[in-house]
Formats: C-alpha cells, sequence, structure tokens
C-alpha cells in the first residue's frame, strides 16, 4: 500500500486536464501529503481556486471546494473563513490570479493576517491563456502579448507579502517535492495569513518560446534561479542576489490573527468582556 | 403589536437585514449607502456575527459571497459604482446559484456622477448587472417602512429561489429620517426562509440536479456534504462542464425560476408585488417608485382636490415586473398613464414593454433632484 | 476515468498506474539509482511509457511518487515490504552509473532500441 491519496481526491477526474510534466499535480500532491500529516478532517477543509491552469485545483481535491472568478479567491476565502472560523482554508492561485489582478486582496489578505493558507503556484507566465506577460515574467522572455520580449520589471511575490504583513512567508519549488510537503505543513499550522509561494514550471507556454521546451529544462530553469536561504544569505554579490530567489520560510512571526481578534469584538458587543480598549491592542501587537 | 421607531432607510435596512437572519457583512464605503455598513458593523457581532469592510468593492462581495456559500445568511451594500465593480461577482451568484443580497442606494451617475444625490438611474443595472442570461429579482423600497419589510422580503426571496436579490433604495429614501412603523420582531422572524436542504447520504447527494425552473440545493458547507462551486458551467454535480444540453438547460433554468415562476403564480411570493392608492375609481394613473412614489401619493390628492381624479400605481417588485397588473392599467387607462422616475425612463421601457403601446406620458429628471408633486400635477394638467 | 491503484500490485518496491501516465520523464530523471525508463507506447499520450527497468535497485526514495504530477507512480511502504521478507536496496555505484546513462540516453530505457 502507497499513500492512499485516494481518501483525498477526486479520483473520477483522474487523469487531471494538466499538461504532461506539470508543477500543478506536484503541488496537488504535496498539499494532500501535507494535510494527511496535519491530521485534517477534508469535511473542515475548504480549497478555494481562481482562473488559470491553478483553477482546476480545486475541482481534484475531495472536500468543500470552491472555483471562484480570476483573481478574487482570497476575498471569497476571507469570506468563508471569517463566517467559519474553524474550518481550514487553502487558497490556490497562480502569479496572474495572485498578483495582477488580484494583487490587492493578496496584500490585504496578508495585511490582515487572516488564518488563510495562501498558495501562489508561480509559473511565470499566463499558461492557460497561451503565454501572456504575468508579473513574474523575466525581462527579455518572449510572451505572446510582448512578441519583442517583456520589458516589464518582475514582482518578488514574498517580498511583497512580506512587506504587506503576512505572518508566514516561504518560497518553495515543485522540484523538491519533499521540502515543499514540510514547508506545507509549516505553513498549515501556523496560526495567520502563511503566504506559501511555489515555483513551478509551463514548458508549454513559458518553455516552447523561452528554449525550455521540455519540463526537465523548464525545471533544471528554475533550479537556476532559485537557491536555499541559507546559502543565499550567504552570498556576497548583491547582483546575484537579486537575481537568485531564495527558498526555505522566509518569515515566521507569531500575530495576532484576524478571527481571534474578531471573536474578541464579538465578546465585548455581546457584554462578555469590557470594552475593547487601547491597552488591548498594546499587549497584543 | 407593531413598532414604531424613529431611523433613516440606510439604518432601517441594516436593522432588517440582522434581524432577518444575516449574520454577514462584507463589503466598501460608498456614498450614499455607507451607513448600511455603519449600522451593520455595530450590531452584527452583538448577534454573533460579521460585518467586514474589505479593500475594495470587488471584495466586499467577493467576502459575502464566499460567507453565503457557507450557508451563512449574508449581504453587500453599495451605490451604483460600487455595483459597476461587483458585476462579475453578481455573475458568480446567479450560475452558482449562491443566495446574496444586494443593497443599492442609488446615487447619479453614470460613473461617479452625483455621488450624494439622489437617482433612480440603476433599475436598468438591477435587471441586467452582469454579462450573460440570468433573470433578476430587485425590490425598491418606497417607504422608510418598506427600506425595513422589503430588506426582509430581499433575504427570504433569495434563500427561497437560491439567487441574488438587489434591494433598491435611492438617495433620498436612505437618509431620510422618520418614523417608521415596523412589523413585531416575532413576526419577522416566523416569516424567515432559510435555504432548501438536502437530507440523503451524501453519495447520493448532488446539488444542482433538480427540476427546470426549480433553484438548486446548496447545503451549508462543513456539515457532512462536500461539493463543488463554480461559476463555470456545470453538470448536476456541480462540476465544470461544456455539454451543450446541459448548458441549455442551465441557462432556461436560471431564468425560468425566476421570470416562468413569477409569471404563473403573479409573483415570486405571497407578499404585494406594488401598492395602489386611489386608482379604482380613477381617470388618470400616475406610476411611480422609490422616494418618487411619496411625492406622487401628494400629487393625487392635489389633483383630487382639484377634481381630477387621479390615483397611483406604485411598482415595488420592479423586476420581474408586476407585468399582469400593469397590462390591466394599460387596458384601462389609455391616453391617461403618467410615469414618471429619476432617470430617462428606464421603467417606462418596461410599461411600453407590457402594455405593447406608448400613449402614456413621462415625467423625467436625471440631475440629482427630485421630483415635487407640483411638477407632477402639472404634467397630468398638461395631459387632460 | 484513472484509479489510483495504490494497492501494491504484489510486493513490488515500485509500480505504475498506467492509465494515468503522461510520460513527462521527471520521475525517470529524479531516480537516482536508475531504477525507471521511458519506453515507447504508441497509445500513450506523448507515445511513451514508464517502464521499471530495474526494481530490485529501488531504494525506496520516493522521489518519483512525489515528483510524479499525475499520480501515475507509486513506492512501497517499508515496513509492509519487510513484513512481505523484501526491502529496498541501498544505491551502488553501479545503480548510480545506469541512472546517468539514462538520463544521458534523454531518459530512455537502455534496454529500448534507438534515441527519443
Amino acid at each position: 500500500m502507497a499513500f492512499n491519496y485516494d481518501k483525498y481526491l477526486r479520483v473520477n477526474k483522474m487523469p487531471t486536464l494538466w499538461c504532461w510534466g506539470c508543477g500543478d499535480g506536484v503541488i496537488l500532491k504535496a498539499t494532500i501529503r501535507a494535510i494527511e500529516k496535519m491530521g485534517w478532517d477534508m469535511q473542515n477543509v475548504c480549497v478555494v481556486s481562481g482562473i488559470g491552469c491553478s483553477g482546476r485545483f480545486s475541482s481534484y481535491i475531495d472536500c468543500n471546494t470552491v472555483h471562484t472568478t480570476h483573481g478574487r479567491t482570497v476575498a471569497y476565502a476571507t469570506g468563508i473563513k471569517l463566517a467559519n472560523p474553524h474550518v481550514n482554508v487553502i487558497v490556490v492561485a497562480g502569479d496572474g490570479d495572485g498578483l495582477a489582478i488580484g494583487g490587492n486582496h493578496t496584500i490585504h489578505g496578508c495585511r490582515r493576517n487572516i488564518d488563510l493558507n495562501f498558495i501562489l503556484i508561480n509559473n511565470f507566465i499566463y499558461g492557460l491563456t497561451n503565454s501572456q506577460t504575468s508579473p513574474t515574467t523575466p525581462r527579455g522572455f518572449w510572451t505572446v502579448s510582448q512578441k519583442n520580449g517583456n520589458i516589464d520589471p518582475t514582482f518578488n511575490a514574498c517580498n511583497l507579502a512580506i512587506g504587506a504583513g503576512a505572518s508566514f512567508v516561504a518560497r518553495e519549488t515543485m522540484i523538491e517535492p519533499k521540502k515543499l510537503e514540510k514547508v506545507l505543513v509549516k505553513a498549515f499550522s501556523h496560526k495567520g495569513f502563511s503566504f506559501i509561494e511555489v515555483n513551478s514550471n509551463c514548458h508549454i507556454n513559458l518553455g516552447r518560446k523561452n528554449k525550455m521546451a521540455s519540463a526537465m529544462e523548464n525545471l533544471d530553469w528554475i533550479n537556476s534561479i532559485t537557491m536555499p536561504l541559507k546559502k543565499w544569505e550567504a552570498l556576497e554579490d548583491p547582483i546575484e542576489k537579486e537575481n537568485l530567489l531564495p527558498t526555505g520560510v522566509l518569515r515566521e512571526v507569531e500575530q495576532e490573527e484576524y478571527c481571534e481578534m474578531y471573536a474578541e469584538i464579538q465578546k465585548a458587543a455581546q457584554g462578555e468582556r469590557g470594552k475593547i480598549t487601547q491597552a488591548d491592542f498594546e499587549k497584543k501587537i | 403589536m407593531a413598532r414604531e421607531v424613529i431611523s433613516t432607510g440606510n439604518e432601517l435596512c441594516a436593522k432588517a437585514a440582522i434581524e432577518g437572519g444575516a449574520k454577514f457583512f462584507g463589503g466598501y464605503p460608498l456614498t450614499p449607502s455607507s451607513e448600511v455598513m455603519h449600522v451593520s458593523s455595530d450590531l452584527l457581532p452583538k448577534v454573533g456575527g460579521v460585518a467586514i469592510q474589505m479593500e475594495d468593492e470587488i471584495a466586499g462581495i467577493s467576502a459575502a459571497l464566499g460567507s453565503s456559500m457557507t450557508g451563512v445568511k449574508s449581504f453587500t451594500a453599495t451605490s451604483g459604482p460600487g455595483i459597476s465593480l461587483k458585476a462579475e461577482q453578481i455573475g458568480l451568484g446567479f450560475i452558482a446559484e449562491i443566495p446574496l443580497v444586494i443593497v443599492n442606494v442609488m446615487r447619479g451617475g453614470p460613473s461617479t456622477g452625483l455621488p450624494t444625490r439622489v437617482s433612480q438611474a440603476d433599475i436598468g443595472q438591477a435587471q441586467y448587472p452582469t454579462h450573460g442570461d440570468y433573470a433578476s429579482i430587485t425590490l425598491c423600497a418606497g417607504s422608510l417602512s418598506e427600506c425595513y419589510t422589503e430588506t426582509v422580503r430581499a433575504f427570504n426571496l433569495a434563500e427561497k429561489y437560491m439567487t441574488p436579490v438587489f434591494m433598491l433604495l435611492d438617495e433620498t429614501i436612505g437618509h431620510m429620517h422618520g418614523k417608521a412603523i415596523l412589523p413585531d420582531l416575532e413576526e419577522i422572524e416566523a416569516s424567515i426562509v432559510t435555504r432548501e436542504k438536502f437530507e440523503g447520504s451524501p453519495e447520493n447527494y448532488k446539488p444542482y440536479d433538480v427540476p427546470m425552473n426549480k433553484p438548486a440545493v446548496l447545503n451549508p458547507m462543513f456539515q457532512g456534504y462536500k461539493y463543488h462551486v463554480t461559476g463555470l458551467h456545470h453538470g448536476v454535480e456541480g462540476f465544470p462542464t461544456e455539454d451543450a444540453e446541459q448548458c441549455e438547460f442551465n441557462i432556461e433554468r436560471l431564468v425560468g425560476k425566476i421570470n416562468t415562476v413569477a409569471a404563473e403564480n403573479d409573483g415570486l411570493d405571497d407578499l404585494p408585488d406594488y401598492e395602489e392608492y386611489m386608482l379604482d375609481d380613477a381617470d388618470i394613473c400616475i406610476i411611480a417608485y422609490g422616494s418618487i412614489g411619496l411625492g406622487a401619493y401628494e400629487a393625487v390628492q392635489k389633483l383630487r382636490s382639484e377634481g381630477i381624479k387621479a390615483g397611483l400605481f406604485r411598482p415595488i417588485m420592479l423586476w420581474p415586473s408586476p407585468a399582469k397588473r400593469i397590462a390591466e392599467i394599460g387596458a384601462k387607462f389609455e391616453n391617461r398613464i403618467m410615469v414618471t422616475e429619476l432617470n430617462m425612463g428606464q421603467y417606462s421601457k418596461e410599461i411600453e414593454r407590457v402594455i405593447k403601446r406608448n400613449d402614456f406620458a413621462t415625467l423625467l429628471k436625471a440631475n440629482g433632484r427630485p421630483i415635487a408633486p407640483a411638477e407632477m400635477v402639472a404634467k397630468v394638467k398638461e395631459m387632460m | 476515468m484513472g484509479t489510483f491503484k495504490t494497492e501494491n500490485p504484489g510486493n513490488q518496491p515500485v509500480w505504475v498506474n498506467t492509465s494515468n501516465c503522461k510520460a513527462c520523464d521527471i520521475c525517470v530523471s529524479v531516480c537516482p539509482s536508475g531504477v525507471l525508463g521511458m519506453v515507447y507506447e504508441k497509445t500513450s499520450t506523448l507515445g511513451a511509457m514508464i517502464s521499471i527497468d530495474h526494481p530490485e535497485a529501488c531504494i525506496g526514495c520516493m522521489e518519483c511518487e512525489l515528483s510524479c504530477p499525475d499520480f501515475a507512480i507509486y513506492v512501497a511502504d517499508r515496513k509492509e515490504l519487510k513484513a512481505a521478507g523484501k526491502s529496498f536496496a541501498k544505491l551502488t555505484d553501479d545503480s548510480k552509473a545506469r541512472q546517468a546513462a539514462i538520463v544521458a540516453n534523454n531518459y530512455m530505457s537502455l534496454e529500448e532500441e534507438g534515441a527519443k
């Protein structure tokens, strides 16, 4: 007996619609294995996805699943979580979904520090819609919307999340699924907004036009632009540092969680505790 | 024993939402609707509910839809520009059949328009707020009391028909401060409708496996029934499909569950879809709704005092319109109807569609000012 | 419609669900021990399929299973395998050399005729 994936997947939806070698499947698997480690009851898990290849994530995993509109995942998930603080909510979005059209919701989710687990699958391109530039497409890459090469500077998604106040921020790649699984367990255990950027491949719609047409070539490229945090920190050349994406847990702090704070508001409103005073905020922040 | 309160339209709307069972508000400040959020943020935590001010209009409705998907009665409030921003999510509400009350306190448009001034120019938007085919339910409050009663009704209709419902106020009604007579709380609680639930075995649960013209049966989440909700066309189990027959059935059902049902049953519930004032013996019929309806009562009285037998027809459920009654009025009052509204004739078009004539007068205004009873009187006299 | 076939089909260290495999080569590339290789299979998505050429060399590291995007390859539970009187192999120089040769052969099985 291998790991029992049947327990967590909608078996009749297999094989997935994703292309051969697509990292989405690896991330789906790591997520399932992390859920198993957490011991979560799937009745109390909600997976919210947006639009794009990653949007299909929610139809494969067997729990309460919501496939929302483009970019609005974090906002829908905020409603789901706030109305049901006892459940575990996982949000899955791509780089276009979470950083372009849904960028505002991403940063405000981070800022609120609401207990959502946000998996940002970064494949550096709009894959589903045939290779348009995304906020993480490297400069100089060929895309169908910038046929002479992309001139847009890129977002560093994790720095954005840290800047916006997420209390758990990590970056992993689908090349190292064991590490990814471990980081997901950490993220799921963390109380507050967990932001996990997972660098993934799209050898079909990023690779074919950028000299990495096979999954393996695309993965080699991801490997070449990422580096474990400790090694990265030891780098001396600031330019080299800027050009490489550190992997691992980049931020992990304890911070007041939004649903818990709201519960205090409810208690105060219902007279179960005294008024919320400035001192409450001082001791907790 | 009815309750007497002194309040504003916006406040009454929020109060009604909460007394009508709402436990979640997601929104964003937008004049002239913001007081709905203000009051909700005060009242909801008291009943164990949540009110959250989100980062933008889209997030406001998204959070409310997310909450409603889990089985919690939810609402959002905004004005025209906010509805424009929320449009795509409203569409998800229609196709995925998520109950939601969307309060729109109407101001002048288009775009930023006249933020602090009255308008009724969003009624067309309420009928077709987003792309695609669907049917919308839209209620319009014509008094402070109706801000309360119709909001309760909006929640009940949303749950009964599994759809977003528009609750329209206009700026005048929303900010009007005065006495309102409200039904007893017990009466309200007894009237509350909660969405239907599938009770069988989870293996047999197919949320969208319902006959033509019936709403989906979406169980509350986290109670033993795992399923998939999507904005894509979906089959009976809720998973995406492009099957032509299924997609056609979906659209016919979405439209039919509201329009066909309303036509067959003369309305969507047992409550009045319109109000008539001195219409029985009238020679001339004024059609007005919302705050303009209030002025129209006075115009009718004034005209009567001058010997002109005027009457008022005031629709409350704008969409689907009380077409049967409008057709009867059309047959009775040839060349003797005056439609007055704060837009360039959005409801006049519906009257024309239903009575299949355009022999009626219109008194329209779209400059952010109300229509005074004297203007209505003058217009009616012109017609005589 | 695929099934996962997570049940071990007979005390194997590693096994494949061919109905889920899309022949992306990833499992072959991550194996340290030269267990896997691709073979031609004209009925499959990319005209190829995984072949378990050297199950006896499997070290049970799980890399293939965890890296497979399509739930197509599974590795036995170490304890279960032991209970059946079997065990995973140790990583040897021979296996490493074979793996290098498979990678150099563009992930094709060394037993398969012709290059990919």
